[in-house]
């Protein structure tokens, strides 16, 4: 339902919490987790879907949170990755993977990188390595020249099939 | 020197691989980039920019944008006219105001901005400003500009040459006649740069009561933005604090100068309100810190004997329309590594710097090099071809021998040490060298155009501001401080000037401090103070810092043993210079009597002053600030000890070339490397892993397409290519360890090696593919239109 000056209110669970806000038309789903829901954590690189800097999980899928207006996510289930660590602040073992590897250097690219391989790992536990640099070669890092995020998301992924338990958020 | 000067039995931290202090934060989002700062009262800017790259600007208006809800400031050129002076530049005088106010000098160059209760407010309100533009001609060819019919881009100077000289070291002339072969060709390098992640962002507060400036920002180097601040704004450096946050990621390219002073001068204009401006990719792409290196050269070689006797390189180095954003450096920092590797005895460097109507250019990693040496290892490539020596052992006979280091080269600069010969051995026998060039020999049979190059270049490493001095530097040395602090209950904090970026500065400085005393990393607390509280820094740059930093800090921790020793002596009752730190401990050196742990002597300090020593403070802290030791004032031709240390690499690439479109493949990357001794390895490889990718964007992919009016063709980093993970190869690599003997640790600066080394790799495989056609590609990047048209002149 639309007010009379163009915004619009929507109700979305991210992380599991739900949050009601209102947003105008053209806010982003990027500019509603960060600036109203306080969820900084998801970053914005290019705001033109190359970079993938501003990746999240909406309904279980990866999407670009710098092309998705807000108004399309109500009543969607998003997970960013304020999402991925345990509610007492142990990493997720794809974080682990990632410092282990050495997978990051500023991190600012970081949780776009995690949240994409996330969502393939989720749907593809045997995802080999051809699958994996698919998925990889939509987010931009330019920091580690990739091959610390390689053996990263490797590390993750073989430990993911041994305890998938441990995983799913 | 080496690490063995650290007072415990056994190392366990430095020298090793730990996982970073910094990652938890980061992996969790939790880490505050700028862009996640909100301040009470916090308005938002959106700056309007020059759609032509040359005009005149008549008129304007900005009262209907003022009028717009939720707009709280405007400023233009007529604001900055009354508040600014021109940027600070190299060469000095070719700086712009922040805002343009008669004649706009590039596309993208600011021309009015607004602080508004959003950005979206704010960007709307753009569209309410009104602006008349009288285009004017462009120059966009910096050698139409060098000539007497340009249009000027700066009219008041009369010239587009900001700067002309010709260095000559040595004989050179004399080395090129008696030369039995002379080599000459051209090349063109376009423009890159940086490119990180995370753009440039700031937050600025002007307070109408103290009047004093508040700045927060993603920025590299806090120190210096807060002195350009101050000289900007007129105001005492005093009344400027700069708070640098976190960022992510800058590879010098950064930028942000300009949007700090207007940011400034809106939050001045709307009484004080904290005004956070946030560049988006494509002000960067276009007018930000990330264009860098568009270079047109000549370079001539003299080579008799099979040596190398001379090098001459003219450089005409397209800076853009002014001189602020410090371009310049790039140009002259070859001087620190001129002749790279190689014993050549006499070089020349008729170096020419000029102004067209394209964006400013700024340092990106590495600097200058890269470009040089691209030129340079051509050139030897072109050598070796011609005189059909294998290119290895060209590069060979022409190394700098081991046993003549320290090595000062004629451009001046002193190479602190190495073992050339030892690397190319490593990098040769790692990439199986001599049964490459057997497959080649196959490849070429079946009319393949596979390549294999072989490069090496000398890493000047811990830059000093007097490399820089024939452009207008005039510092000598770059200091760098840490403090280190003892709490009562024994936890250590170290205290210091930048803010984390990427390169695991901070984990550094715990290995370091936790080795040093014996205690967990996690009992070492890394801290970063602005610039009005921090003991002198300049931060990340100029491959510098990992040394800088571990000197002050192990600087800082001895200060600090002197002063608890003597504290320890009085409770030990014995002479001080009978006592030392072993492992945690105060101790006698003999070894009897007891010992006395570092965390609670400092808590005696702090809670027992009956027993302090008379003439002791209660202050279990220390300062130390680093300079690099032995550093030199340039001279005339601008030869100075600059560099502190000289690290070196051997890359062997091999390509193969897709004749029909021009489409290079990388098929093997094999890296020898020395940069002494490796304080984190896993940090050092995440610079060469990080770097080569750089350098293969640079050669292959990445660049900043202007028109020949001047308009940018790239906008987004769907024209700027930036390489993928199915870019970049799996590299192999090796190290080999000659520490510098200048270094505290043996450490040697190691950040940029790997981009001064990889074009070049890079294009040599490349033409090494095409020599069997007899053409030669001179232009960087070798895009796939470009490889083609050079297979296609063969065919011809």
């Amino acid at each position: 339902m639309s007010s009379t000056n163009g915004t619009r209110p929507v109700r979305v669970t991210v992380n599991g919490t739900v949050h009601e806000a209102t947003v105008e038309p053209r806010t982003t789903l990027s500019e509603l987790l960060r600036s109203q829901l306080g969820l900084t954590g998801t970053h914005v690189g290019c705001e033109h879907g190359v970079c993938g800097v501003c990746t999240v999980l909406i309904d279980g899928k990866a999407v670009r949170s710098c092309l998705t207006l807000a108004v399309q996510v109500d009543g969607s289930e998003i997970l960013t990755v304020e999402g991925l660590a345990a509610a007492d602040g142990t990493l997720h073992p794809l974080q682990e993977a990632f410092s282990a590897e050495h997978g990051l250097q500023c991190g600012f690219c970081t949780p776009g990188f995690l949240m994409a391989v996330y969502a393939l790992l989720t749907e593809k536990p045997d995802a080999g390595e051809d699958e994996i640099r698919e998925v990889l070669g939509g987010q931009l890092c330019r920091c580690t020249g990739y091959q610390s995020i390689l053996r990263s998301v490797m590390r993750a992924a073989a430990q993911f099939r041994e305890s998938k338990l441990e995983w799913v958020r | 020197m080496s690490l063995d000067c650290l007072p415990v039995t056994e190392r366990r931290w430095i020298g090793r691989d730990v996982v970073r202090v910094e990652d938890r934060s980061l992996l969790t989002g939790r880490t505050r980039f700028i862009d996640d700062v909100v301040l009470p009262g916090m308005l938002h800017c959106a700056i309007l920019r020059s759609p032509f790259p040359h005009a005149r600007i008549i008129q304007i208006d900005t009262s209907r944008a003022e009028a717009l809800p939720g707009v709280a400031a405007v400023v233009t050129g007529a604001d900055a006219l009354a508040w600014c002076q021109p940027a600070r530049s190299t060469p000095e005088g070719w700086g712009l105001r922040c805002l343009a106010s008669d004649t706009a000098h590039f596309v993208g160059e600011p021309i009015a901005a607004v602080a508004a209760a959003s950005r979206a407010a704010a960007e709307d309100a753009l569209e309410a400003i009104d602006v008349e533009y009288e285009p004017l001609e462009p120059v966009t060819d910096p050698f139409r500009a060098m000539s007497g019919d340009s249009p000027l881009v700066m009219e008041g100077k009369g010239t587009n040459v900001m700067f002309h000289r010709v260095f000559t070291w040595g004989e050179v002339d004399a080395a090129f006649a008696g030369a039995e072969h002379v080599f000459t060709e051209k090349f063109r390098w376009n423009r890159v740069g940086a490119n990180p992640t995370e753009t440039f962002g700031t937050v600025c507060e002007w307070d109408p009561g103290t009047l004093e400036l508040c700045v927060y920002g993603s920025i590299q180097a806090a120190s210096s933005a807060a002195l350009g601040c101050a000289g900007t704004f007129g105001i005492p450096s005093s009344k400027v604090t700069v708070k640098s946050q976190h960022h992510g990621g800058s590879f010098g390219g950064k930028g942000g100068a300009r949007g700090i002073v207007v940011a400034s001068m809106l939050s001045r204009k709307a009484g004080g309100r904290p005004v956070k401006w946030i560049e988006d990719r494509s002000e960067y792409l276009v007018a930000g810190g990330g264009q860098a290196w568009d270079r047109h050269y000549e370079a001539s070689i003299a080579v008799s004997g099979g040596r190398v006797t001379a090098l001459s390189v003219t450089l005409v180095d397209d800076l853009g329309a002014s001189g602020e954003g410090f371009g310049a450096l790039g140009a002259a920092k070859p001087l620190a590594a001129f002749t790279g590797p190689y014993e050549i005895p006499t070089a020349r460097y008729d170096l020419s710097l000029v102004a067209t109507n394209k964006t400013p250019v700024f340092p990106y990693r590495g600097m200058g090099p890269p470009p040089h040496f691209f030129v340079l290892e051509q050139m030897m490539d072109i050598a070796a071809r011609a005189l059909e020596i294998d290119p290895a052992e060209f590069r060979r006979a022409n190394f700098i021998p081991a046993d003549r280091f320290p090595y000062t080269i004629p451009s001046g600069n002193e190479y602190d040490s190495g073992n050339y010969g030892e690397v190319l051995d490593a990098a040769l026998s790692l990439a199986g060298y001599a049964e490459l060039r057997r497959e080649q020999e196959e490849a070429r049979k079946q009319g393949r155009l596979m390549g294999v190059g072989v490069v090496s270049t000398v890493e000047p490493g811990v830059f000093d501001w007097n490399a820089y001095a024939i452009v207008g530097m005039p510092q000598t040395g770059v200091p760098e401080g840490a403090t280190v602090s003892i709490d009562i209950l024994g936890s250590i904090t170290v205290r210091v000037g930048f803010s984390m970026e990427g390169q695991g500065q901070y984990t550094l400085v715990s290995q370091l401090v936790a080795d040093y005393f014996h205690v967990d990393m996690d009992a070492v607390s890394v801290v970063q103070l602005d610039t009005r509280s921090a003991p002198p820094s300049f931060g990340p740059g100029g491959s510098r810092l990992g040394v800088a930093i571990s000197a002050a800090v192990l600087g800082a921790c001895q200060r600090l043993t002197g002063t608890l020793r003597r504290v320890a002596a009085a409770l030990l009752r014995a002479p001080e210079d009978q006592i030392e730190l072993w492992d945690g401990n105060f101790v006698l050196k003999d070894r009897s009597g007891g010992a006395l742990s570092v965390a609670k002597v400092a808590a005696t300090m702090l809670a027992r002053s009956d027993l302090l020593p008379p003439g002791v403070d209660p202050l279990p802290e220390a300062t130390y600030v680093w300079t690099a030791p032995g550093r030199t004032p340039a001279d005339d031709e601008g030869r100075a000890k600059s560099y502190l240390t000289a690290a070196q690499a051997v890359h062997v690439v091999v390509v193969e070339i897709d004749p029909d479109t021009g489409v290079v493949e990388i098929l093997k990357y094999a890296v020898a490397d020395d940069c002494g001794v490796r304080l984190n390895p896993a940090t050092v490889e995440g610079q060469l892993d990080g770097s080569i990718a750089q350098g293969i964007g640079a050669a292959l992919y990445e660049e900043y397409v202007y028109d020949e009016e001047g308009q940018p063709l790239v906008a987004t980093l769907a024209d700027y290519l930036i390489p993928t993970i199915n870019e970049i190869p799996v590299t192999q690599k090796t190290a080999v360890v000659t520490p510098s003997p200048f270094t505290p640790l043996g450490a040697k600066g190691c950040g940029e090696g790997a981009i001064h080394t990889t074009p070049a790799a890079v294009m040599c495989a490349i033409n090494d593919a095409m020599a069997p056609r007899g053409v030669l590609l001179t232009e960087v990047p070798a895009s796939p239109q470009r490889v083609w048209k050079t297979i296609r002149e063969a065919n011809r």
